[in-house]
């Protein structure tokens, strides 16, 4: 008994309001491993900790049943554009 | 449902007719022990049930009640504050059980910082305990100067920004 990727994508939109969400199952197939990167206004004047926090607390339910969670990016829609345009601006160069 | 102490339950009745009751439902048995009849209020029965859980688990106990005793917290304090840097991690620090707290166990030593580790893969009641102690539901769990300061993705991500060696820095002065 594993939770989907689709699980993980609805508590994350319904509680978060990411404006750009990348939700990988890393597991397998089991469902019990999975990557998450996401955008959202309320990490604003966050730390990385509360904003991990925050993801944390989303996925409560989830984390019974997942092993693995691994949280790569927990930006802001500011910080998303900025670092969008500068891997465009590396790949370009 | 489990549960150990009596439950008293009032039926209120319409009918005026009834002078004893007693039913079997299922593994609770139902027994009248009192009987009034104010009138002209309706009839008021009182009721002790007794709950014969049919399934008895250890797991449904445990996790009714907390794994983060006040003397674990205690000890818990205790290992946080009498040392700098702490790693709750799956496995020893020379045997890492986990990739991501060998991830932290090697940059903690590229640092060359003395830090403590505690395998929390030796004691359930720890790893449970632990989770609620630091509001974090995964391992490893990383303390600097009695401070919970992530688990694995944030520790990756400070130490790329260079954030964690500028804080260990401080610290290891101090």
């Amino acid at each position: 008994m594993g939770v989907t990727k689709e699980q993980v994508e609805s508590s994350l939109k319904a509680k978060l309001n990411p404006s750009h969400l990348e939700v990988v199952d890393t597991s397998g197939g089991c469902g019990a491993s999975f990557v998450v990167e996401i955008v959202s206004e309320q990490f604003e004047g966050k730390r990385l900790l509360e904003r991990h926090r925050m993801v944390n607390a989303a996925l409560e339910e989830e984390m019974k049943q997942i092993h693995a969670l691994s949280i790569k990016k927990t930006v802001t829609p500011e910080q998303w554009k900025q670092q969008q345009e500068s891997n465009q601006s590396n790949a370009a160069a | 449902m489990s549960c150990a102490k009596p439950l008293t339950l009032q039926l209120r009745l319409q009918s005026r007719t009834v002078t004893s009751f007693h039913s079997v439902v299922g593994r609770v048995t139902v027994t009248t022990s009192t009987l009034s009849v104010p009138q002209p209020s309706p009839l008021v029965f009182s009721h002790k049930l007794h709950f014969q859980p049919i399934f008895k688990r250890a797991s449904t106990t445990i996790r009714c009640s907390s794994a983060l005793t006040p003397q674990l917290k205690s000890t818990l304090d205790k290992v946080i504050a009498s040392n700098k840097i702490v790693l709750f991690m799956k496995g020893s620090k020379d045997f890492p059980q986990c990739g991501f707290s060998n991830t932290v166990v090697q940059i903690l030593k590229s640092l060359n910082v003395p830090f403590e580790t505690v395998n929390v893969l030796e004691n359930d009641m720890l790893r449970q305990g632990l989770k609620e102690y630091s509001s974090w539901p995964t391992f490893p769990q990383l303390y600097i100067e009695g401070e919970f300061f992530g688990g694995c993705d944030i520790t990756v991500e400070a130490y790329q920004k260079g954030e964690l060696q500028e804080l260990l820095e401080k610290v290891m002065l101090c």
